[in-house]
C-alpha cells in the first residue's frame, strides 16, 4: 500500500474501533435489554454489563480485519441487526 | 492488515497504550493507594485516637446531630471502626422554599468528624485518603463528569490493550518466567510482561468492574431501551423506604445504638451507615445499612426503623441476579470486603499494573530510540512522549509525596487547609513538568524519582519526632496502623531510591555496541514488531 492509502485504512480503522465500535456495544446492549427475557431493571443491567465486552470486541476486529472497509462495513451490519432488532421491539411499545 | 491477527494486535496494543496511558498511570497509581483510604484517612489525622468503642462515637454522634441540627431535614452517620478516624457526619437543613433538594451535599459547613471519645473531632483539616479515592475517578480541578469519561474511555482502551497485549504473546507463560536484566530494551519488555502477566487476572478484573463502576454514565443505552425515565431503574435497583413527611408534631428521636444493634443481629454482620430523616418530628424515620466490609456486593442490604418507636418498618428486597453481579463487581472492583491480608494482595497487585503501565510507556521510547536516524535530536513527537513519561511517571508520584508532607507541615488553622495540601500536591507535580521540558529526561528522571524518595524516606523519620505517641509507639498498644504506613512508605522510599541510582549510574549503549548487540533483537517476535 502507498503511504496515503495507508494512512486513510488506518484512520478508517480509528473510526471503526471507537465511535463505530462504542455503538456497537451500545445498539446490543439495548438489544439485549429488550429482548431478553427478564424483568426489565435485571435485562437493561444485563445489557450493561455486557457491553463493554462487545465494545473491546469491535475494537480488536477493527484492527485485525483484512482491510479498513471491511472492517466498517462488518461492523455496520453487525450494529444494524440488533439496532433493528431493538427497534421493532421499541416501536411495539413496552417502555416503561 | 498485513502481517496477519498477532501483529494488528500489537499495533493496537501500542497505540491504544500510549494514547490514554498517562491517565491510567494516575488512575492506577491513587487507585492503588486508595485501597488504603480508611487508613490514610487515620494516619493523616495523627492528633486522632483510635476508635475502641463504635457504638459510644455514635452515641456522641447523636448528641452532637441532636444539638447542632435538631430540625434537619436528614443526617447521614458513615459508623466508626478501628480503621476510620472516627464518625463521619453530614446534616440536609430544611430546604427553603423553591430550593433544589439535595444542593447542598459536600458542603463542608454541614458535615464534622466526630472521634474516638465521640466528641467533635480537633484534628487537621484534610482530605486524608478520600482524596485518593476520588481522584482516581473524578480527576481534579476540572467537572466530574468530564473527568469521568475521560477515565472510563481509558479503561476501555485499557480493556483493549490488555486484550490485544495478550493475543500479541506467543509465549505468555514463558514470558512470566523471564526476565533478562541489564539488557536494554529486551529487559523493559521482559519487565513490562513480567507485571503484565503476573497479575493479569487482577488487571483483567479491575478494568472491567472499572467501568462496571461508571456503567450508568458510560452506557446508558441498555436502561434508555426499557426507561422513559432512568429514575425508575434507580428506584429498582436502589430501593428506599417510602419518604416520610414531616408532621410539625416533636418527639424525641429514638437511641440510635440500640436501632444499630438490633440490624446488626438480625444481619449477624456489622453495620455501615445510618440515615435519619426528619430528626426530632413524630415521623421521623431510621434507616440502617450493612458495612460493606462485611459482604462482597456493593449493594448493601438496609432496613427502616421508625425513628420514634424503633419498631422496624422496611427491609429492602433482595436485589435481583444481573443486579447482584453489578454489585459484587463492583464490590470486587473496590476491595472493601478485603481483610488485611486480601488488601495487600490488592494493594500490590495494583503496584503491578502501576509498573506495568509506566514500563509499557517507557518501552515506547526505548524500542524507538534505536531506530532513529539522529538519537541526539529526535523530531517532536519522539520528545514529546519522552518528556510527557518523566513528568507523569516520576513527577505525580513526587507531587503524592508532597502531599503527605503537606499534610504534616501547613499549620494547622490555616483557612482552606485541605485544598492546600492538594494545590501542594499540583504545584509540586507543575514543577516537575518544568523540569522535565527545561532539562534533559536524563537528568531529570533521577532527580525526581531521587526526591520522591528521600521524601517519602524522611517523612516516618519526621513522625517519629512530631508525633512520638503514633507510629512505634501505637504498636506496643496493639495498634499497627501508623507504623504500617510509616513501614510501608520506607519501602517505597527504598525503591525509589534504588531506581534513580540506577538511572544515574546506566550509561546509554554505544551505537556500534548496539549493531553488535542487534542480532538477538532480529528475530523478536511479533510484540517487537510494531
Amino acid at each position: 500500500m502507498t503511504g496515503w492509502r495507508r494512512s486513510g485504512d488506518m484512520a478508517l480503522r480509528v473510526v471503526a474501533a471507537v465511535p463505530l465500535g462504542y455503538a456497537v456495544g451500545s445498539v446490543w446492549a439495548m438489544a439485549l435489554a429488550r429482548l431478553l427475557p427478564l424483568a426489565a431493571a435485571e435485562a437493561s443491567v444485563t445489557g450493561q454489563l455486557v457491553a463493554f465486552a462487545i465494545c473491546a470486541a469491535a475494537a480488536m476486529w477493527a484492527f485485525a480485519a483484512s482491510s479498513g472497509w471491511r472492517a466498517t462495513w462488518t461492523l455496520l451490519l453487525i450494529g444494524g441487526a440488533a439496532a433493528a432488532m431493538a427497534w421493532t421491539s421499541m416501536a411495539g411499545g413496552g417502555r416503561l | 492488515m498485513k502481517g496477519g491477527f498477532r501483529q494488528s494486535q500489537a499495533f493496537l496494543h501500542t497505540w491504544s497504550g500510549l494514547l490514554l496511558g498517562w491517565v491510567l498511570f494516575l488512575v492506577f497509581v491513587t487507585g492503588t493507594v486508595a485501597f488504603w483510604r480508611e487508613g490514610l484517612n487515620r494516619y493523616m489525622r495523627p492528633e486522632l485516637a483510635r476508635v475502641e468503642r463504635p457504638m459510644a462515637v455514635l452515641a456522641g454522634a447523636q448528641r452532637f446531630l441532636g444539638e447542632k441540627a435538631p430540625a434537619a431535614k436528614s443526617w447521614s452517620i458513615s459508623l466508626a471502626d478501628a480503621r476510620s478516624p472516627g464518625a463521619q457526619v453530614f446534616w440536609a437543613p430544611q430546604p427553603k422554599k423553591g430550593e433544589a433538594r439535595g444542593r447542598r451535599r459536600g458542603r463542608r459547613d454541614t458535615q464534622a468528624l466526630i472521634d474516638a471519645d465521640g466528641q467533635v473531632a480537633h484534628a487537621r483539616d484534610t482530605r486524608g485518603g478520600d482524596f485518593f479515592y476520588r481522584f482516581h475517578f473524578d480527576l481534579h480541578y476540572m467537572p466530574v463528569i468530564w473527568a469521568r469519561w475521560l477515565v472510563g474511555v481509558a479503561s476501555l482502551m485499557m480493556l483493549v490493550a490488555i486484550l490485544s497485549g495478550i493475543v500479541t504473546h506467543k509465549k505468555i507463560f514463558r514470558d512470566f518466567f523471564t526476565l533478562r536484566r541489564h539488557k536494554g530494551q529486551r529487559s523493559w519488555l521482559d519487565g513490562h510482561n513480567a507485571t503484565a502477566v503476573l497479575a493479569l487476572p487482577f488487571h483483567l478484573m479491575i478494568t472491567y468492574t472499572g467501568l462496571v463502576t461508571l456503567m450508568a454514565l458510560l452506557m446508558p443505552w441498555a436502561v434508555v431501551a426499557n426507561y422513559s425515565d432512568p429514575a425508575k431503574l434507580s428506584d429498582t435497583l436502589f430501593p428506599s423506604a417510602p419518604a416520610v413527611e414531616r408532621t410539625g408534631r416533636p418527639a424525641p428521636l429514638v437511641d440510635l445504638t440500640t436501632l444499630v444493634a438490633d440490624a446488626e443481629r438480625r444481619w449477624g454482620a456489622p453495620a455501615g451507615y445510618l440515615e435519619v430523616s426528619e430528626p426530632g418530628d413524630a415521623a421521623a424515620r431510621v434507616t440502617v445499612s450493612r458495612s460493606p466490609a462485611s459482604m462482597l456486593s456493593s449493594r448493601t442490604p438496609r432496613f427502616a426503623y421508625d425513628g420514634v418507636t424503633g419498631r422496624p418498618v422496611w427491609a429492602s428486597a433482595p436485589p435481583g441476579g444481573a443486579a447482584e453481579t453489578a454489585g459484587a463487581m463492583i464490590g470486587i472492583h473496590a476491595g472493601r470486603y478485603a481483610d488485611p491480608l486480601l488488601r495487600w494482595l490488592y494493594f500490590l497487585a495494583g503496584v503491578a499494573g502501576t509498573l506495568m503501565v509506566a514500563s509499557g510507556l517507557v518501552l515506547w521510547t526505548v524500542k524507538r530510540r534505536e531506530k532513529l536516524p539522529d538519537p541526539a535530536r529526535p523530531h517532536f513527537g519522539f520528545r514529546l512522549v519522552e518528556r510527557l513519561n518523566v513528568t507523569v511517571i516520576a513527577g505525580f508520584p513526587l507531587g503524592v509525596a508532597c502531599l503527605f508532607w503537606a499534610n504534616r507541615l501547613l499549620p494547622v488553622e490555616m483557612k482552606g487547609r485541605a485544598q492546600w495540601e492538594i494545590h501542594v500536591l499540583f504545584l509540586a507535580w507543575g514543577a516537575a513538568a518544568v523540569l522535565a521540558l527545561v532539562r534533559r529526561p536524563t537528568l531529570v528522571w533521577p532527580a525526581l524519582l531521587g526526591a520522591t524518595g528521600m521524601l517519602l524516606g524522611l517523612l516516618p523519620a519526621y513522625n517519629l519526632f512530631a508525633f512520638p505517641a503514633g507510629g512505634l509507639a501505637s504498636l506496643g498498644v496493639g495498634d499497627p496502623l501508623p507504623a504500617g504506613v510509616d513501614a510501608t512508605m520506607l519501602a517505597f522510599a527504598a525503591g525509589y531510591v534504588a531506581v534513580a541510582l540506577r538511572v544515574v549510574r546506566h550509561r546509554p549503549p554505544v551505537r556500534a555496541r548496539t549493531r553488535r548487540g542487534s542480532a538477538p533483537l532480529r528475530d523478536v517476535p511479533a510484540e517487537m514488531a510494531a
